[in-house]
């Protein structure tokens, strides 16, 4: 298998998710430049028993992972279910207008994207990376399991722990801006 | 209007009758397995019937999707081309000294 074509059709995709999982430009190129480089080492021993973008995940995975280690970090923490029942009428909705509006109309609003992004880099590391390759990058749970070495029941319920933790920080930040309103939308 | 529960003092009222603390876990446990069509038939159609009678439960539930459906959209970063030739040969160049 060819290093180049390897290098060019998945650079994007490793760095995109390398970003995603680190939300630093210069750290994300680090772990592009390491899974690459293992993956050129690696290249002549892959056996295709899964696909070429899922191992090229668990090497970059690993990189971030390491990375975050060297960096002593604050340690994982556990989020548990109970932290996220709403306690008050106010609190089951998101508090964040962007009801009839598409996510493409939403994001389009920069203090919505930051403070998406926030949420994201909040979250435990153990539960950023199931919610990107889940639900940013489209993986399915098995493919994810694979990656992070948990079984797929672990990886629904970090997934869907991380899902309640975004939501609930989402609500808590709310929005200063008020969203555009569609075009089409009559007005009273 | 819902009726009052009568509770012991010092005890948090339920938001809705039969959505105490304990029921509203057990529906929140299963909401993103509900959400990505992974549940049986038998289990989707008890979680449909409580959204029904229960308001909140059902806004959560929207609330939860639009979240997930916010992430899905997220816009990536993207390197450029000269990015992409910088770290190639950096690659390359480590690769030939390993």
């Amino acid at each position: 298998m060819d290093f180049d074509r390897v290098y060019r059709e998945y650079v994007d995709l490793i760095y995109r998710f390398a970003h995603r999982l680190c939300g630093e430009t210069e750290a994300a190129k680090d772990i592009v430049q390491e899974t690459f480089l293992n993956a050129y080492k690696g290249l002549k021993d892959f056996r295709g028993e899964s696909q070429l973008s899922t191992w090229l995940y668990a090497i970059a995975s690993h990189a971030c992972i390491r990375m975050r280690r060297k960096r002593k970090g604050e340690p994982d923490r556990e989020l548990s279910l109970e932290e996220f029942i709403p306690t008050s009428d106010g609190e089951f909705k998101l508090q964040i207008p962007i009801d009839g509006l598409s996510p493409e109309e939403a994001l389009q609003n920069k203090e919505l994207r930051r403070i998406l992004n926030q949420a994201i880099e909040t979250l435990p590391p153990q539960y950023r990376m199931v919610l990107v390759l889940r639900d940013m990058e489209g993986l399915s749970a098995k493919e994810v399991g694979s990656i992070m070495r948990l079984n797929e029941r672990a990886v629904k319920s970090r997934l869907h722990r991380a899902r309640l933790f975004v939501r609930k920080e989402l609500s808590n930040k709310g929005l200063t801006a008020t969203l555009p309103k569609k075009s089409n939308t009559k007005q009273k | 209007m819902a009726s009052k529960v009568p509770t012991q003092p010092g005890t948090r009222k339920p938001t809705h009758p039969g959505h105490g603390k304990r029921h509203c876990l057990k529906i929140l446990q299963k909401l993103s397995l509900y959400l990505d069509d992974e549940l049986s038939g038998e289990v989707c159609t008890e979680i449909r019937a409580h959204l029904g009678a229960c308001p909140n439960c059902e806004i959560f539930l929207d609330s939860l999707r639009q979240t997930i459906t916010l992430c899905r959209h997220c816009q990536p970063h993207t390197l450029s081309s000269s990015d992409r030739a910088i770290l190639r040969r950096q690659i390359l160049k480590s690769a030939a000294s390993a």
